[in-house]
């Protein structure tokens, strides 16, 4: 088995390969902004999307997080590029709130409580209210998910978001949250289990 | 309605459902679960939770926001303000007017028009440009089916040949379905895999008879990997990590008997 030359599959296949020579620009930084942060672009909006609560200020956090990515890009020291750019899109998202002073910020709950799951033994939540057959879940709409995760408390809301819409591993989760990975996980089971709870009821 | 179970057990069973969970731990927890009704309900309300979360619309990136912030990495534009960045951007000099007559080609009539006029594009610059249109459309596949069974006759009925379609979701692959493409003056049968949330294209452009081992490469914002064997030449697209990307290649080599 032989290494294919270099361009090989552009030869053999008769297209030309001049447009490649550097067709934007040759500055490393907007070489590394180009491949560090517009692949996730995707990624970005969805995460800003949840955290923001609507679907109208994605693009405003996004584009925000964006310039603040091409600042510190200087900064990136490998490693997950999507974990990288969300971390900045968490951030912005957080700013932009503040600066919205939007009602998305309210928590249910406080950050103690959301992490105090283990003296219980077992969640408070699962013995008050009893979770739904997984049947009932299935049958939410969309709407009534879109409203479940925009009524998680926020702490919970973006481990799920990180992890169901934007397929992050734990490890990386963990590295966009600068939590430990146990924090993570349970904070995921949690999130997931009042998440049903939810559906659940706004089915019946 | 299902009895409640412990929070360690819970946090197990979602590491457990998301593949996370240590390797020696696995089989013991698999002999609990299957064991343990109560545990079973709890898991299938776990995946019909995640899958409902999965199952949501995306948020597209359009063509002129994706334009918007490619703009950004301009270095003239850093001193820009946004406002200035949406109205008027960078065209200056005849290498920008270039890529100004390509954006309009790319937003009136899609991306196989970048090959129209005197430079074609390389055709990793094609895949790269395939592939993000084809994350635009309403689905990225133009067969719907996690069957390989479906989708290999599917494009050998359109196109009378078909790359190999292995199976691979036990290795965190789902197939989503397949499409035609046309890169250039080449059609070719593309794959169309999932891992965890995204999308990878496998391009299969047929006729090659070289045998060639995976090279890495990036193009268009996407990592890419590059190679041949059992009669075509393979281009991969994916906004994934290079080393996510590379491990997904291994695996359809592996399975479709090229690896080496």
């Amino acid at each position: 088995m032989q290494n294919a030359p270099d361009g090989a599959l552009t030869q053999r296949w008769g297209v030309s390969r001049r447009r490649t020579r550097k067709p934007v620009n040759q500055d490393p930084t907007a070489k590394l902004f180009h491949q560090v942060v517009v692949p996730h672009l995707g990624d970005a909006l969805a995460l800003a999307r949840w955290l923001a609560g609507n679907p109208n200020d994605a693009e405003d956090i996004v584009q925000e997080a964006a310039m603040r990515a091409l600042k510190a890009i200087a900064g990136y020291q490998g490693g997950s590029a999507r974990a990288w750019l969300l971390a900045i899109v968490r951030n912005t998202a957080f700013t932009w709130l503040a600066r919205q002073r939007s009602s998305a910020l309210v928590m249910v709950g406080d950050l103690a409580d959301i992490d105090d799951i283990s003296q219980s033994g077992s969640p408070a939540s699962a013995q008050a209210q009893p979770t739904p057959e997984s049947e009932l879940i299935r049958r939410a709409d969309q709407q009534a998910v879109a409203a479940a995760i925009a009524r998680l408390a926020l702490p919970l809301r973006e481990v799920v978001v990180l992890r169901d819409v934007n397929g992050l591993s734990y490890k990386e989760i963990a590295e966009v949250l600068k939590l430990p990975n146990g924090t993570v996980m349970s904070r995921l089971a949690r999130g997931r289990e009042q998440l049903a709870i939810l559906l659940g009821r706004a089915d019946r | 309605m299902s009895a409640p179970i412990g929070e360690d057990d819970l946090i197990a069973l979602n590491a457990f459902v998301d593949g996370e969970l240590d390797d020696n731990a696995v089989a013991e927890f698999e002999a609990r679960l299957a064991a343990d009704p109560a545990l079973q309900a709890a898991r299938d309300q776990i995946l019909a939770t995640r899958q409902a979360v999965h199952d949501l619309p995306r948020p597209t990136v359009s063509a002129d926001f994706l334009h918007r912030i490619e703009a950004l990495g301009e270095p003239r534009a850093e001193a820009a303000t946004t406002s200035q960045l949406r109205r008027r951007p960078w065209w200056e000099g005849w290498r920008n007017i270039a890529a100004a007559v390509l954006l309009t080609a790319f937003a009136a009539s899609g991306a196989t028009y970048f090959v129209v006029g005197p430079h074609a594009a390389a055709i990793e610059q094609l895949a790269a440009a395939d592939h993000r249109r084809s994350l635009l459309a309403q689905t990225p596949v133009d067969v719907l089916s996690s069957d390989r069974h479906t989708v290999k006759p599917w494009l050998d009925a359109r196109l009378g040949v078909s790359p190999p379609a292995p199976d691979l979701a036990a290795q965190g692959y789902p197939l989503l379905g397949g499409r035609v493409d046309v890169l250039g003056q080449i059609t070719a049968p593309t794959l169309v895999y999932r891992h965890n949330e995204h999308t990878i294209s496998v391009f299969a452009l047929p006729g090659s008879t070289a045998a060639a081992r995976p090279k890495a490469l990036a193009s268009g914002g996407y990592n890419m990997v590059e190679w041949s064997g059992v009669g075509f030449d393979f281009i991969a697209v994916s906004d994934l990590e290079p080393d996510e990307l590379a491990a997904f290649v291994a695996s359809y080599r592996s399975a479709t008997g090229i690896s080496g």
